[in-house]
This record gives structure tokens, sequence and C-alpha cells, in this order.
């Protein structure tokens, strides 16, 4: 201090930077505060259950019937489990189909578009999907198949829906994987001489597996987590299909289970508790599903990570050739499992079955592992050589027993082999006709059949669309728009919707982002790489993964009835605010972490404090992704029925109330409404859909242009 | 091969003007030039390969004993079998060793094991590496060093026997002592093949090669035997580069 100028010791900026530090530090502790909370929460009245139940009866008990007393849990679980394996064996293949078109066939032009169609996609909410599905699916499968359906609503119209709602996901997580190969293989591959689709199949499917399964992992998570569009188009009985892979029956998911109940039960009763244990199982189901799918991602980044940098560093890495089957052992296992229950259970009984599946599983396990850790080379190399003529019997058998099984449901027993065999021999003898076909030719047929793929795919958004734009315009008017409801519904105007679901947004705003915003700050700039940071990050992803009705229940347990506010917007602004957080955290953190060094380093180098850097270079250049995560989050919040159905919104409201305290209309929760309780509406039922649909929309079409925008402005 | 007036744009970018050169059987021929001159184009475009960027035209003539690369009846991929490449970086398959070379003779049509592995054997001999790895043909092709892993390359076009082979600054990313290997290889590999090589060391061309055709944004300056090009280059251009006074 001697020569006037000052110190480097001098500490004033250190410690402001101190102070603003806790001040995150406070508020992200709020933010893990809640998500602690809730998991908790459902934790601790879940367990409950148990001792009143039992969990052995529980899991195992055929009959739901909680007027009766008797909590069977069973039913609901297979319901889930099988309308999501519907869903997946409808949408892998079309997701993957047009996964593969748009990375490696589609012109730079088409893809531009294609891409975009898929977002929109993703946007359309729950309940307008559940509403199509009503709506045209149900009679549509009512007529196809007059029957086996008498309703139309079943398992396999679940399915579809869910498929429709899951492809998103499958097509844009696989398709990133497949653009990540390198150009290199594929050029080092049609350098030899090897058609497009001949590289397609042996290296770019091959190398990008490990996201494929991830893709169709995240799907599977999604759709087990789905509440609206299931309820409304699956029938909602609890019982076990018979035989079990009927796909014409009714059933009820875990999801329709909690939503169609949860209003109605008595708090503190052993059927509160035990829709809590349900709630608890559903997140356990999602939670392994979601993890198995992080685990599949991170490996498969090292992976990558690993093929594009080159050199002798890479010795250390078990080799890729080696470690591949794995994702295909899985599929085997899970084959093997679900080809002995439905064997098992068609010839004794479904408790039989299961226990026959999971003994054959072990089994299979058991010498599978022991072959592959005999270690010895020979053996391995033996078993791989071997590995396409092993996989080929199991895909001819999986192929017999898939064909008698949907066989058996039209016809009888004898009938339905005879039919399975005519499949099984159209297949082996296809199998060496399709072999002898020229590369070029069979390129030229898988490449039709991926454009007849992608147009189907394509057709199915598009007569969404159009059957609700076209339907719904003419709905339209100043009386809709700005009107109350009459008749109950069936005529009047949606105003009190319009103006709840605007209210709903507008809170969930003013709840979640400063806490979102502090919280990903906090995340991406301050918060060292410690176990705390990493449970943080933990309990962010498992809320994430929170399928929404879960937040519902949270919602009306710890509000509702809890606090005592009854059906009020406040509750359901809180329980959407929730809901959405982990997205929110989750975006700011990633758009932060995206400012390059340099510039921190810049502004650090000039004397700022990191308070000021981050406020003056950081947020400023990270602006556009966050306000990108903001509004999709919103996006996510209007269209969503589940959480504020028995939190915040009801039928009828006769006046547009700013109180907190009030409960509200809701445009999705009117459309439910409209769609499964007032007949005759159909008018109604398509404006509603048709002004959701423009709201959500709308607003993902504004953080698109947001994102545009700024990602033309800076560039790194 | 001969290439006569080739032009090629890139969109509205013209990457090659006017190229004419010929391609002597069994011999090496070297292409040399400063960066983005378009010797990497020229070359990409002797097998086709610069059939997979959009937007790019050309014009002129390139023949393959006597036939025309890019007439319209020409079959692309028996001609990429015929000519293959290797590239800048090192781009094996993340499959094994074994998987990588059986690959090309796969996709044409081989599929007896005894057949396979005589390939393999035979391709690794050849590229020199046989050695190295005969003990580890099933371990991944990405265990091997960055030279192995380019020999492995070597060898993979060698399996599908072609007659011309083309590399693509093969040894930019190698050091000193793989690049020496990739050399000598080279020059055994041009008893059995006609080779051209795209390369930014202008000793390494005239070390291995025969003849020498330098570029300069985008045009053939001049093309003729290398030690001519290198001892009394008729351009005065040709000779400002390689005695090193620009590039």
């Amino acid at each position: 201090m001697t020569d006037g100028r000052d110190s480097i010791k001098k500490v004033k900026k250190f410690h402001h930077d101190a102070v603003m530090k806790y001040v995150l530090l406070a508020i992200a502790s709020v933010t893990v505060l809640i998500i602690f909370f809730i998991i908790l929460f459902i934790l601790i009245n879940g367990v409950e259950a148990l001792g009143d139940i039992g969990i052995v009866k529980f899991l195992t008990g055929t009959s739901w019937k909680p007027g009766e007393g008797s909590y069977g849990a069973l039913p609901l679980i297979l319901g889930s489990v099988l309308v999501t394996f519907g869903a997946i064996m409808f949408a892998l293949p079309l997701g993957l189909g047009s996964a593969i078109f748009i990375s490696e066939i589609a012109p730079k032009r088409l893809r531009s578009i294609l891409k975009p169609i898929c977002e929109v996609f993703a946007g359309i909410p729950s309940v307008v999907y559940g509403f199509f599905g009503l709506i045209v699916l149900v009679p549509l499968l009512r007529n196809i198949f007059p029957d086996h359906l008498l309703f139309g609503t079943s398992w396999l119209a679940g399915s579809i829906i869910l498929g429709i709602m899951a492809l998103p996901t499958i097509i844009s997580v696989s398709e990133d994987a497949m653009r990540a190969v390198p150009m290199s293989y594929r050029e080092a591959s049609m350098a030899m001489g090897a058609t497009r689709w001949e590289t397609t199949r042996k290296i770019v499917v091959p190398a990008a597996i490990s996201g494929i399964a991830a893709a169709t992992i995240l799907g599977i998570g999604r759709a087990i987590g789905e509440t609206m569009a299931v309820m409304m188009v699956t029938g909602n009985s609890p019982i076990i299909p018979e035989p079990l892979w009927n796909f014409f029956e009714m059933l009820r998911t875990i999801t329709a289970t909690l939503a169609l109940e949860m209003p109605d039960v008595v708090s503190g009763s052993t059927h509160y508790a035990a829709l809590f244990l349900l709630a608890l199982v559903l997140m356990i189901m999602v939670l392994a599903i979601n993890f198995t799918a992080k685990l599949i991602i991170k490996r498969s980044r090292r992976k990558f990570g690993e093929t594009m940098s080159s050199g002798s560093s890479l010795n250390r890495i078990t080799n890729t050739a080696k470690r591949r089957p794995v994702s295909f052992h899985i599929l085997m296992l899970i084959s093997v499992f679900f080809i002995t229950l439905a064997i098992a259970s068609a010839l004794l009984d479904l408790f039989a079955g299961f226990i026959c599946a999971s003994f054959a599983l072990t089994v299979f396990a058991l010498v599978s592992t022991v072959i592959r850790r005999s270690g010895s080379r020979p053996t391995a190399y033996m078993i791989s050589k071997r590995m396409p003529k092993i996989l080929r019997s199991a895909v001819l058998t999986a192929l017999f027993v898939f064909a008698w099984m949907v066989a058996s449901l039209f016809a009888d027993t004898s009938t339905s082999v005879l039919a399975a065999f005519i499949v099984l021999i159209v297949a082996i003898v296809f199998i060496p006709v399709a072999k002898r076909m020229g590369a070029r030719i069979r390129e030229k047929v898988a490449h039709t059949s991926l454009w007849l793929v992608i147009v189907m795919v394509v057709a199915i958004l598009i007569a969404l669309l159009y059957d609700i734009v076209s339907k719904g315009l003419p709905a339209l008017s100043i009386d809709f728009l700005f009107g109350y409801p009459e008749e109950g519904g069936l005529s009047g105007g949606i105003f009190p919707a319009i103006a709840g679901t605007i209210q709903l947004v507008f809170g969930t705003m003013m709840i979640a982002f400063p806490l979102g915003i502090t919280s990903g700050i906090y995340l991406a700039e301050y918060a060292k790489n410690t176990r705390s940071t990493k449970i943080i990050r933990e309990a962010i992803d498992i809320l994430n993964g929170t399928p929404s009705v879960v937040f519902g229940l949270f919602g009306m347990a710890a509000f509702v009835i809890y606090l005592g506010t009854g059906y009020a917007l406040i509750a359901g602004c809180i329980t959407l605010a929730v809901m959405v957080l982990p997205v929110i955290i989750r975006t700011t953190e990633e758009a932060v972490l995206a400012v390059p060094r340099e510039l921190r380093e810049a502004s650090l180098a000039l004397g700022a404090s990191k308070w000021e850097t981050t406020m003056k270079v950081v947020i400023p250049a990270a602006f556009g992704g966050v306000v990108t995560g903001l509004i999709l989050s919103l996006g996510r919040a209007a269209g969503e029925t589940a959480p504020i159905m028995f939190t915040a919104a009801v039928v009828f409201r006769s006046s547009v109330s700013l109180s907190l305290l009030d409960p509200i209309m809701a445009l999705p929760y009117h459309l439910y409404f409209l769609a499964t309780e007032v007949p005759g509406s159909e008018t109604m039922q398509y404006g509603t859909a048709l002004v959701l649909l423009i709201m959500v929309l709308f607003m993902f079409a504004l953080a698109s242009v947001v994102r545009y925008r700024y990602s033309k402005n800076i560039k790194w | 091969m001969e290439v006569e007036d080739f032009n090629l744009w890139y969109g509205d970018k013209q990457a090659l003007i006017d190229v004419n050169m010929p391609v002597a059987k069994n011999k090496i021929t070297a292409l040399i030039g400063p960066s983005g001159c378009g010797k990497s184009t020229l070359l990409r475009c002797m097998n086709r390969m610069n059939d997979l960027v959009d937007n790019c035209k050309i014009e002129g003539k390139m023949t393959f004993r006597g036939e025309d690369i890019y007439d319209k009846t020409a079959d692309v991929m028996a001609l990429r079998k015929r000519i293959g490449m290797i590239f800048q970086k090192p781009n094996p398959f993340p499959m094994s060793i074994r998987d990588n070379i059986t690959y090309g003779p796969k996709i044409h049509g081989i599929s007896k094991q005894s057949e396979l592995d005589e390939i393999v054997e035979q391709s690794l001999v050849q590229a020199a590496l046989w050695d190295e790895v005969k003990d580890r043909l099933g371990e991944s092709a990405l265990s091997l060093s960055g030279g192995q892993q380019q020999r492995l390359c070597i060898a993979r076009t060698l399996s599908i026997h072609p007659e011309v082979i083309l590399m693509d600054e093969p040894t930019s990313a190698l050091d000193p002592i793989a690049t020496a290997k990739i050399e000598d290889l080279a020059v055994e590999l041009q008893k059995d093949y006609t080779v051209v090589i795209v390369t930014h060391n202008m000793q390494q061309a005239a070390r291995i090669s025969d003849y020498t055709g330098f570029m300069y944004l985008g045009k053939m300056v001049e093309f003729g035997v290398t030690e001519t090009i290198f001892s009394s280059p008729s351009e005065e251009l040709t000779e400002r580069y390689i005695t090193g006074r620009f590039g």
C-alpha cells in the first residue's frame, strides 16, 4: 500500500462475491429441499400401506377392488407393462426407420423439414393425443375388429396412441446417435464399394446401437409414465388380459388408477396409502428405466470419444467388438422371459407362468454369463462366429410364437398353430431369396420401405393436425373464445378455461423461474464437484423422470388435503412449478456451461469478480439458451392435465377469479371433461383442442425462434 | 487412368479448373500443392467419393481403362471396388481387426470362412502388419496405434484387390517412424498396384513417386516425371513452391 496503488490483497470484491455465492446457495437449497421433500413424502406415505396390505399381497394379488378392501396391484402393474410393451412394438420399427431415413437417406432440405415436424409431435399435449385416440382411433378400431372390440377402448388403442407419443423421443435420440457416427466410417465403407444400405446396416447402425437402445428405453420411460392418453383409450378395467397377449382386452395402468381414484379417496385410509404405494412402484419402474438409459448413453459417449480420437492411448479401453453383444444379450434375456411367460401362462396359469419365466430367465442369464466370462478367447470367438446362426434361430422362434399368439386371438388352437407354421415357412423361404438378391436390389427394397415408413409417420401427424384443425376451426368464434360454458359444456364458450390456463402458466412462471434459474446458475458456476453436488444432480434427475401424475398426487396430498387449500390456483401453480423445475435447472445449467471458458477468463483477467463475470459476461452470452428452456417449460406446463386435475382444475366456473385460493378452469382439463363426460359436445371438444394446440405450439414456435436468433448472433 | 479438362464446382465456387493429367499403371503418382489447391478434391473425384457431397457439379472427362468414370451407366460400387482409397486420418471401423478386413470381401460376396481367413492373412502381410497383429485378430482395431491403424486401413483396401489405390495424405496424422513404414509400403505396393498419393510433404513426393503433379488454386500447374519437376521445373511457380519460397 506504500506506493499508493491498491494492494492485490484488497478484499472488497471478494467480499460481495462471497455474499452472492451464499445467496445463490440459499436459493438453490430451497429447490433441493423441495425435491427431497417430494421424494420423502411419497416414500413415507407409500410405505404406510405396506403394513396394512403386505408387500407380497400387493405385488401378486390379482384383484384391485378398493371398495372391498382388496389391493392386488398386479393387474395394474401388468397393465402399465403390457400397454408400454405394445407401444414399443409399434413405435420401434417406425421410429428406427424414420431415424435411419432422416439421418442417412433424406436430402438436406427434406431433413430440415422433418426434424421440426418431429418436434411438433413432441410438443402436442398428452390430453390432445388422448382426445384424438378417443374420437378417431377408437371408432376406427371398432370398425376394423367388430367381433373383438365391443367398445373400441382397449390395450391395442392405448398401445397405438402411446406408440405415437413415444415416436419423437425414439426418432430424435436415435437420429442423433447415428449422426454422431463419424463420416469417415461411411466413407471408408463406401470407398470399398459397399452400397449405401450396406453401409447403414453394417456400419452406421451397429456403431450407433447404444444410442438407439437408449432412445428406445427413454421412449419406454416416457410411455410408462403417461397418464391422460392411456386413461382415455384403454377402457380402465383392472383385469389381467386372458390370454395374457389378448390386446383386444381393456386394461388399466398404474397412472390411470392414480388419476381415477385419487380425487375420491379418504385421506389417511388404506386406499390412500395404497395409491401412494402404487406411485412409488411407478417411480421405481421409471427410475430403473431412465437409469439404464443413462448408463447406456454414458457408455456410448465414451465410445465415440474414443473412436474419434486416434492414437495409442486407446489401448486401455475395453474393445468395442467384444462389448457390443451386451445390448443384444439384454434383448435375448427379455425375449426369453416373455416367450416362456406366454407359453407357461397359456398352459398353466399366470402365476405359474411368472415363476417359470423367472426360472428360465435366471438359467439363461447364468449360462450365458458363464460362457461370456469363460474368458478364453477361442471359446468366445467360436460363439461369436456362430452368433448369426443362433440369432437367426432365435428370431425365427420368436416369429413363430408371436404369429401363433396373434392368430390364437382370431381362431382356435389348431388353426392358429397352422397359421404360425405358414408364417415360419414363408420366413425360412424368404431369407435365402433375400440373400440372393443383388446388393443394389436389396438397397432399393430397403430404401423404398424406409420411404414408406417416413410417409406413414408424417401421415399420422398430418391426420392428427388436419382432423383437429379442420373440425376445430368452425367452432372458433368470438362467443366461443370469450363466452362462458352453457348447458354443461354442450354450448357456449371456453373463456374461463383460457383465462385459467393463462393464470396457471403465469403463476408457474413466477414460482419456477427465480428458483430454477438461480439453481441452474449456481450448479454451473459455483457448485464444486463434490458429493453433495452429485446428490443434488441425482435428485434433479429423479424429479425430471417422475411421471406428471405423481406430481398431481403430491400436490393434492400436500396442499389440497394437508394444508387445506382445497382446489386452488396456488396449489396448481406450485405443483406445475415443481414439475418444470428440473427442466429449467437443467437447461439453464447447460446454456451457462456452453459459454466458452475463454470469455470468463478474459473477464476475470480484467479484474472482474466472479459475480460480475457471471452477470455481465456469462448470462448475456447464455441468454438465448436460458430463455428457450424457460419457454419450453411453460409450453409443457400449459398442456399438462394430470398435475392440475386434482389440485386446481374444476369442471365449471361462472366467473374468472384472480384469487389464488379459488379453483379455476383449464383448457386441458376442460377438454378431458368434455371428451369423457359430455356426449354430443364434439364441436366444443374440437374447438377446445384447437385452442390448446395453438397455445402450446405457439410457445414451442417462439422457443425455436429465440433459439434460432441467438444461435445466429453468437458463434463460438 | 486419364483426366481430361476436368472442372468441379462446390456450389458457386470452382474448385478444379481444366485439370489434365495421366496416371501411369504400376507407378506412383504424387499430387503436391498448398492447402486448398484442390489436390484432395481431384483425388476424391477419381473414385467418385465426391458424389457424397451435396451440390457438387462436375464437367470434363475422367477415364479408367478407357471408360468414362462419370458415365451415367457407370457402376459406382464396382468402380470403388477397383479404385480403393486411404484417408487422411486412419479410420478403422469399431470392430475387430479381422472384421475390418473381411468387411469388404463379405460385401462383395465372399462368405467361405477359409477363403476369408486367407484374405485376412494375405492383406495383412501385404500391408506389413501381419507379424504385429496375428495373435490378436479378434481384438478391436481401435486398440492399435495410429500407424498400425493406417496400415490396417491399407490392408482393408487391399482385401478387395483394387487396381488403383488413392492415398489422401496418408501420413499426415502419423509420426516419422510410422510415416517411413507407410512410405516403404507404398513403394512395395507399386509392383502390383497403381498408386496416386496426395501429400503436403515434398520430400515424400520426391522420395517415393515416379510422377508428380503440382497444383495451385484448382489448376494443374505442372505435371511430369518427379526428378524433372524437382530438379528443373519449367514453371516458375513450381520452382518457387518446391524451393519453399511460398506455400
